[in-house]
């Protein structure tokens, strides 16, 4: 038998066995070989038949055709043959190594499981927290060219170096005409609206008042029913229309396109409805019921400085955001000269009024969540390295258990590749059903992060598990198994001394044992830098619950009360002055009801505006000062301490009283050490009647827990003053202190009480005011909780990592125990040992990981309050935290060794 | 006489019927039993000879020739057989009918 029938009938596997080269790499010369053969042959023939050698070939050739052609083709047959069985091998082979790997896998049920579930607990918070970043951060905004928006608004250094202002009615006309990187501008506000919608009770709705090119500017396509809105629809004096919301149109219309051209009632007045939005018409940030033309008139615009308008820009092609930016700069500088009415060249001056542009999804997911986001993603980053050093010391600790069979596949010639194709299908595939579980585990983590997350936090309807954030888990997990798999394979000599009979563990491997012991420094290491950045989150929202609002929001119910603005014009404060007094009377006789008071926002419910305002013999210039409007009534239901002076009474705003409330700070900042009672406060205007101080209040902070008390001027609410407080009287949060928890039947009675006095009113929106404090707190809460979580997460990882090392090492060392103790060493002396080996493994990671965590803390000072990011005594205590634990961890074990019968461990 | 496409196939599998031969052999044993009538561009039996084997009707194994030279040897498997039978009966059912045809003595 020749070596090629051998090659042939021992088949593939044994073609592998000895190395033999494939058919593949030997197909051209096997042809050429076999077409010499046929050649050669033929011409001997010939020649033995008489012909001259030159002859003959010459026949040869002629018979044979072109053996070029030949050649190739049964070279190409061949090489697919090859091509086939390589496939075949690899097929094979993959086959029976997962089977074999999934055999094994199942043969040690606890490690599988224990791996399984920490690689999957890894991964899923990894997956849900890209899920997040990735929907709200990395995606762009549901826009046509999307990354052509730009928010436009203004700085005023010289008012506040973080004060925005919107942008004013003559800024559209004027940059509309004359800045060329613009291609189209929006300009628009939100306002809830009443909407008799037909068949029901009138309605509280979101409503957009826009220019008619803000549909353009979004990129919102044609109108779903009807037309948009037009620019003769914003002209001053137009008839009065609107477009509907397409969600709105279905729920309240039943999508009725007969709806067009029917007329509905907004703000008690009729409204033709002439179109339906398309679906994809939405502003950043919110959905709109009722779509409204602003009225729009330039003439008017250049008289005014009021800058109430949100704006959205789309750039025309090729345009930069700071060719605009220089574009709007220059345009602005001349505003004294365009519009001396309204920009005196004084106003430019003292508040640095300047265009500022940014693109539009900057300005709606904003830096701070970005930067936490981000932070959060690092957080379980680092938890899953803890996870997979974990998981990696459990491959080692199996492998170690394992070193006999695998010197004995050595020996018997399997070969380094092999041996670790092995270990790495083992744990490729015990990633892959970590990928599956942390599906579940990131779907689950992501239905709880949205009912979790604070309302204010962008986008948070676009956030979902997606197919990328399928494959992100699934690469994630790929590259956690092959690290995991051939890392340890890598610097595995083969033991063969493992064959050896009784040379089981009574000395371990130094390296080995070094190995392990970094993986538990590592752990160590990450866990405290984990747990410092939750330790500091626990401590500022500790810090934070400390700080008293200045108010008491337990047991305040807060209700919306909206009156129409047909009914109730701008200077009808008699009119909105007596419902509300008679709704509040009538309001506080209610079971359950305590107090009532009205303010035209609660605290903590949004940025609060501000006014300039003078202060009559003040020592400094006031700049711009937030201002409310609230009912008698109000003080007493907050539990704001009226500290001097009184608030006025229902009689004195019903007589027209010219009183105001200030804050305590408002009174510190510009009457220092004086008596602010009696003193005269300027609202925008330099002629008398001037408003008069007559109480000072305690100090509240409206802005959030986290910011300095608020200079406020509480003006009286409804009180028929010549205030320019639109909408103060007619838009209010009513305050109800109440003996009850029961929010409903409240809301019920207000609304009893409402439909007697006006049914146009709308009474809605009932929420507890400890619930707007807590929701303000959200943020700070959500990462305090994610940060812990990861932080728990870690620890317990860690904990057992450290347990699981001592443990072995014990166990490792059973035999030599054993001999110290029959020559006499005392138990508790070799408990003592274990415990300080593992005290000593941790004290490095505790040391590694302050230094990381000294250097990354700063990356959370955005998201502390009050703590330093080097707060020593969170450092301090989570360092001791990790030393106690790893003492715990080894306790167990210690307390084994110390009771290791002596000869039984020499048995062994 | 050109060989009729599709039935080199047909030939060489009844060649290797006989035994193990290499690709010349073959060739040598359709020019004989055809006393030289049926002419074959040599080259052409190759290809045919590797699809064979891919198909799994041939086994090959490199071997020794008479005259002490290497040569791949092609034996028929038994798949190949069932093939040369199937062809075998196809052809004969074919230029049966045709020779019917041919042969035909009453006009239509």
């Amino acid at each position: 038998m020749t070596d090629h029938e051998q090659n042939d009938r021992l088949g593939r596997g044994a073609r592998r066995a000895f190395r033999l080269p494939r058919r593949g790499a030997r197909v051209e010369a096997q042809v050429d070989e076999e077409l010499e053969f046929h050649m050669r042959g033929r011409v001997e023939e010939l020649i033995a038949a008489g012909r001259s050698r030159e002859e003959a070939e010459a026949e040869v050739r002629r018979r044979f055709g072109d053996v070029d052609r030949w050649r190739r083709e049964a070279a190409t047959i061949d090489r697919g043959q090859a091509r086939q069985e390589r496939m075949a091998d690899v097929v094979d082979t993959l086959r029976r190594e997962t089977r074999q790997a999934a055999r094994a896998l199942t043969r040690a049920p606890g490690f599988t499981l224990v791996a399984a579930l920490t690689l999957a607990l890894g991964l899923g918070a990894a997956t849900a927290i890209f899920a997040v970043l990735d929907s709200v951060v990395l995606r762009p905004l549901p826009y046509p060219d999307a990354d052509r928006l730009v928010w436009m608004d203004h700085r005023v250094p010289g008012v506040g170096e973080n004060d925005r202002w919107n942008l004013g009615m003559i800024n559209y006309f004027d940059f509309r005409d004359n800045v060329p990187s613009l291609a189209s501008l929006a300009v628009y506000y939100e306002t809830g609206l009443n909407v008799a919608i037909p068949g029901g009770d009138p309605a509280r709705v979101r409503g957009a008042m826009v220019s008619a090119s803000t549909f353009p500017t979004l990129g919102a396509g044609n109108a779903a029913v009807g037309r948009l809105l037009n620019d003769a629809d914003n002209a001053p004096g137009a008839e009065p229309v609107a477009v509907l919301g397409y969600a709105f149109w279905r729920s309240a219309y039943g999508a009725d396109p007969g709806v067009v051209e029917r007329k509905m009632e907004v703000e008690g007045r009729s409204v033709r409805v002439v179109g339906v939005a398309p679906p994809g018409a939405v502003l950043p940030q919110s959905a709109t019921d009722v779509w409204m033309p602003l009225t729009m008139d330039p003439v008017q615009a250049a008289r005014v400085n009021q800058h109430t308008y949100s704006a959205i820009g789309r750039l025309t092609d090729g345009a930069t955001i700071e060719r605009l930016q220089g574009q709007l700069e220059a345009r602005e500088r001349q505003f004294p000269e365009l519009y001396p009415a309204a920009y005196s060249a004084n106003f430019m001056t003292s508040t640095g009024f300047q265009p500022s542009v940014e693109p539009l999804h900057e300005h709606v997911v904003g830096a701070a969540v970005t930067r936490t986001l981000w932070i959060m993603f690092g957080a379980v980053g680092l938890v899953l390295l803890v996870a997979c050093a974990h998981v990696a010391n459990l491959f080692l600790v199996r492998m170690e258990a394992r070193r006999r069979e695998t010197a004995l596949r050595a020996a018997l010639g399997a070969s380094r590749g092999r041996l670790a194709l092995r270990s790495l299908t083992e744990s490729l595939l015990l990633a892959a059903g970590a990928a599956v579980v942390g599906l579940v585990v990131a779907y689950a983590a992501i239905r709880a992060l949205v009912a979790l997350a604070p309302p204010s936090l962008p986008r948070l309807e676009a956030i979902h598990l997606g197919w990328p954030h399928v494959a992100f888990v699934l690469l994630l997990a790929l590259a956690v198994g092959v690290v995991m798999g051939v890392v340890p394979a890598l610097r595995r000599g083969v033991d063969l001394g493992a064959l050896r009979d009784g040379a089981r563990g009574m000395t371990s491997s130094r390296q080995r044992n070094a190995v392990r012991g970094a993986l538990v420094v590592g752990q160590v290491a990450l866990s405290l830098v984990l747990l410092a950045a939750g330790g500091l989150m626990l401590r500022s929202a500790a810090r934070l619950h400390a700080v008293s609002p200045g108010f008491d929001p337990e047991h305040v119910l807060v209700l919306d009360v909206a009156m129409p603005q047909g009914t109730y014009g701008w200077n009808e404060y008699a009119k909105a002055a007596a419902v509300h007094r008679t709704f509040q009377r009538e309001l506080a006789r209610v079971s359950g009801v305590v107090g009532v008071g009205a303010v035209n926002d609660v605290p903590m419910s949004g940025a609060w505006g501000c006014s300039g305002m003078g202060f009559e013999d003040a020592s400094v210039e006031g700049a711009c000062t937030p201002m409310r409007a609230v009912s008698p009534g109000y003080f007493e239901v907050m539990r704001i301490p009226i500290v001097r002076g009184q608030a006025p009474t229902w009689d004195e705003v019903a007589g027209g009283t010219n009183g105001v409330v200030i804050s305590q700070a408002l009174a510190e900042h510009f009457w220092p050490g004086q008596d602010p009672i009696g003193r005269a406060v300027k609202a925008n205007t330099d002629r008398p009647p001037f408003f008069r101080v007559v109480g000072v209040t305690g100090d509240v902070r409206v802005d959030g827990l986290e910011k300095p008390p608020t200079e406020v001027v509480y003006f009286p609410m409804v009180a028929d003053s010549g205030l320019y407080m639109w909408g103060a009287a007619r838009n209010v949060s009513v305050t109800v202190r109440t003996s009850t928890e029961d929010a409903a039947s409240i809301l019920a009675a207000a609304r009893r009480i409402m439909r007697d006095l006006d049914p146009s009113i709308v009474v809605d929106n009932a929420r507890w005011m400890d619930g707007i404090v807590a929701a303000s707190l959200s943020r700070t809460t959500l990462a305090m909780l994610l940060l812990g979580v990861a932080a728990g997460m870690a620890l317990l990882l860690s904990a057992v990592g450290i347990y699981g090392v001592i443990a072995y090492l014990v166990g490792q060392r059973r035999a030599e125990i054993g001999i110290r103790m029959a020559l006499g060493a005392p138990a508790a002396r070799v408990g003592r040992e274990v415990v300080l080996g593992a005290l000593r493994l941790a004290l490095v990671g505790v040391v590694l990981g302050l230094v990381a965590a000294v250097a990354t803390m700063r990356l959370l000072q955005s998201l502390l309050f009050d703590v330093s990011p080097m707060d020593p005594l969170t450092l301090g205590g989570v360092a001791i935290l990790l030393l106690l634990l790893a003492a715990l961890a080894s306790w167990i074990p210690a307390r084994r060794a110390s009771r290791v019968p002596p000869m039984e461990a020499l048995r062994g | 006489m050109d060989l009729i496409r599709g039935t080199l196939d047909m030939l060489v599998l009844k060649a290797l019927s006989w035994g193990p031969m290499h690709g010349l052999g073959v060739l040598r044993w359709i020019e004989g039993t055809t006393r030289e009538r049926l002419q074959v561009e040599e080259g052409a039996l190759y290809p045919a000879l590797h699809r064979m084997e891919r198909k799994g009707w041939l086994a090959a194994e490199w071997g020794i020739s008479e005259n002490n030279r290497k040569a791949k040897y092609y034996r028929l498997t038994p798949a190949g057989r069932r093939q040369l039978f199937e062809e075998q009966s196809r052809w004969a059912s074919y230029s049966h009918a045709v020779h019917l045809v041919l042969t035909a003595e009453s006009a239509p």
